[in-house]
């Protein structure tokens, strides 16, 4: 569903992604570990068709990203380390309007069950999000997600600053999004929330895939010291 | 797609606090001008007509006298009020209210409104014209610096582009929901206007209603141009503070530095004569024709021949007064030099207004304001039609007086020749003459709607989410 095949990206003589070559199927979600200025955000950005690869493709449902970007973003969702929402208006009306430009037209009684199947009710749904937190703005990207129907999702850092009780919840509804066969990409630091949900994990060191590790293969292992591993190589 | 973009960017404006206080204020204070302009418009026009009346009353009551001297007494004719000078007064407060017509001059219209205003006047007017021409502009500036530019610092953009909405529909349906919240600002200011316009006697002359209907368009024309512009400069600015000191420098540039920067360079490149050198000149002119009170060689000339044409040797022996010949003979060569010296200063003025309006293509605004004095009646051409019609009456009133000094029997008239003579009336101009005066005004806006509009397009495509 996700691919990347042989993606480089260069910015001036430094090179921030390179010759990477991964997929993400249907259903699994797939950690990008790696330390700051690794190439993860970049490796979203080239897949969501906000930068141009130097060279190698990214691949969407075997879309070329580069070729049909609109036509790519169409079959994804895309939550940042923050979703930014509009603070005049609510949770409610924010999931209204970003559905409707992701070409989804909800009822209200619909995007309310969306919001409550996050877990945000009623009273927060109408809401103006200048007064939610970071965590209730998170839920509203995923119920973004759910609204838009798409097949796969890009998140980058999206656990960042949650307090634990929220990034469980946050897992939780990213399990049950990969459960319904949404192909997941999240680039994170959170080496805890990777263990505990990645089906797949890669560690992208200078923009290049040193490790991609299925579950199974790390389940025994303590995934920092692979990590710090890596990083020391 | 750009439908819900529009009625999200609508909605969010008018939550908006800073819009919502922002027009509240402008509406507030065009309001405001709407009405004391109509107050001072519906009043000097009383002023005109009861002016114009007691003038009518003096002159048919001025008793037996020489039909000459008449002519020297002379009359006091009166401009009429343009009546949408309640929106754009233009250069109705610089320019003269009265002519006075006599024998032998042709006079400028005097008694400037300028004059008898405080020195508080030297701050500026507020009119609705100038609110629309200053302040709407800025209030776009405050709603539209952060349109784009806003939403890329936010990381909205960012969402708004992952879900394949295209830059051009972002782009279009901002432009139409911001342009919409913009109308309906504009649309109470057009209702009070319409409504001061429909209070105002005699508001149906020289096409008035018309001319409002243009008037709009222009100022739709204006702020859709600088919509187009605040959307370009708001797309290509990397954050929304870059964008609002672009918008803003744009915006003294149009509405502080062009006007005076351009009026500056337009008197270098076109001066007009100082009103003394000018007066002077024409009435040196005027000496070297014929002067119907002291005998020179031309009058001597002039009666040569006349005696010649009649064949007779004596002026006794003409069929009429030679005197009245000559005064006619002495307005037709004045008239001659006064056409040819006003002529020559109302076309440097009008040449003036042309660079000034085509000046427009740097800023807009010196293109709305010769369309708008144009549409309202209130500029320079206007006024020469004006003071062409006053000078056109004075030339038949002179006429009548010589012609009656030349086959009267008697020097002295009275009430029956006073009364020959009709009291002045003016006809200004329809709306296609002031159509056609503000047409390279409204030109200038089309150009900038189209260059500004066609700049956002271009730029849309190059939005980027960082």
């Amino acid at each position: 569903m996700l691919e990347t095949v042989n993606l480089t990206k260069n910015f001036s003589s430094h090179t921030a992604v390179a010759q990477l070559s991964l997929k993400v199927e249907p259903g699994e979600i797939f950690a990008l570990l790696g330390p700051n200025g690794a190439g993860k955000t970049t490796t979203i950005n080239l897949l969501l068709g906000f930068l141009a690869p130097d060279d190698g493709e990214a691949l969407v449902n075997g879309l070329s990203v580069k070729a049909n970007p609109i036509a790519a973003r169409r079959q994804l969702a895309y939550i940042p380390e923050q979703v930014m929402l509009y603070p005049r208006f609510s949770g409610m009306e924010n999931l209204d309007y970003f559905s409707k430009l992701g070409g989804r037209k909800h009822t209200r009684s619909k995007l309310l069950g969306l919001l409550e199947a996050v877990g945000l009710q009623a009273e927060p749904a109408d809401r103006r999000v200048s007064t939610y937190s970071k965590g209730m703005r998170q839920k509203v990207g995923i119920a973004l997600a759910l609204a838009t129907e798409a097949r796969a999702l890009l998140l980058d850092e999206p656990t960042s600053g949650l307090d634990p009780a929220a990034s469980h919840e946050f897992s939780q509804l990213l399990r049950k999004l990969a459960d319904d066969g949404v192909a997941i990409l999240m680039a994170t630091h959170d080496l805890f929330r990777a263990e505990e949900d990645a089906s797949r994990v890669g560690i992208l060191i200078d923009g290049k895939l040193t490790g991609d590790y299925a579950r199974n293969e790390i389940k025994d292992v303590d995934l920092e010291q692979l990590y710090l591993k890596h990083l020391r190589a | 797609m750009i439908v819900s973009i529009a009625r999200k960017e609508f909605v969010d404006a008018w939550r908006d606090g800073r819009f919502r206080w922002g027009a509240a204020i402008i509406l507030v204070l065009l309001g405001v001008a709407v009405l004391l302009a109509w107050q001072q418009v519906e009043r000097g026009r009383e002023e005109r007509v009861a002016a114009a009346a007691l003038e009518r009353s003096n002159w048919l009551n001025q008793g037996e006298k020489n039909s000459h001297s008449a002519g020297h007494y002379g009359v006091y004719v009166f401009k009429p009020i343009a009546p949408l000078s309640v929106f754009d007064r233009g250069l109705e407060p610089f320019v003269g209210t009265t002519v006075f017509l006599e024998a032998h001059r042709q006079n400028q219209a005097s008694f400037l409104p300028a004059q008898d205003a405080t020195a508080v006047r030297r701050f500026g007017e507020l009119t609705a014209a100038t609110g629309l021409q200053l302040l709407a502009p800025l209030l776009i500036v405050l709603l539209t610096f952060g349109a784009l530019a806003g939403e890329r610092e936010r990381g909205t953009l960012r969402q708004l582009l992952s879900l394949g909405v295209r830059p051009r529909d972002l782009v279009l349906g901002k432009a139409i929901g911001l342009g919409v919240a913009i109308l309906t600002l504009l649309l109470p200011i057009a209702v009070i206007g319409a409504v001061a316009l429909a209070k105002l006697p005699g508001s149906d002359v020289a096409g008035s209603w018309t001319r409002f209907v243009w008037l709009g368009g222009a100022y739709a024309l204006y702020l859709l141009a600088v919509l187009g512009v605040c959307l370009t400069v708001s797309t290509l600015a990397p954050t929304a503070r870059t964008a609002l000191a672009i918008l803003l420098a744009c915006w003294a540039a149009n509405a502080v530095l062009a006007p005076r920067l351009v009026s500056d360079v337009v008197q270098r490149l076109l001066p007009t004569p100082k009103l003394a050198v000018f007066e002077t000149q024409m009435h040196e002119d005027v000496k070297k024709g014929l002067d119907g009170h002291n005998p020179n060689e031309r009058m001597k000339e002039f009666q040569r021949k006349t005696l010649e044409k009649h064949g007779v040797s004596h002026v006794n022996q003409l069929p009429f007064n030679f005197r009245g010949l000559l005064m006619l003979e002495s307005e037709r060569m004045a008239n001659e030099v006064y056409d040819h010296h006003f002529g020559e200063l109302w076309d440097l003025l009008e040449a003036q207004d042309r660079a000034v309006t085509w000046s427009g293509v740097v800023a807009p605004l010196l293109g709305l304001r010769t369309a708008s004095m144009a549409l309202a009646g209130t500029d320079f051409v206007h006024h020469r039609h004006f003071s062409v019609a006053a000078e056109q009456h004075r030339r038949e009133f002179v006429k009548v007086l010589n012609e009656h000094t030349m086959y009267s029997k008697s020097h002295s008239a009275g009430r029956e020749l006073w009364e020959k003579l009709p009291a002045f009336s003016y006809e200004p101009p329809g709306t296609d003459f002031a159509l056609s005066t503000a047409s390279p005004g409204l030109i200038v806006l089309f150009l900038w709607v189209l260059g500004s509009w066609t700049a956002l397009l271009v730029a849309a495509p190059r939005l980027k989410p960082n």
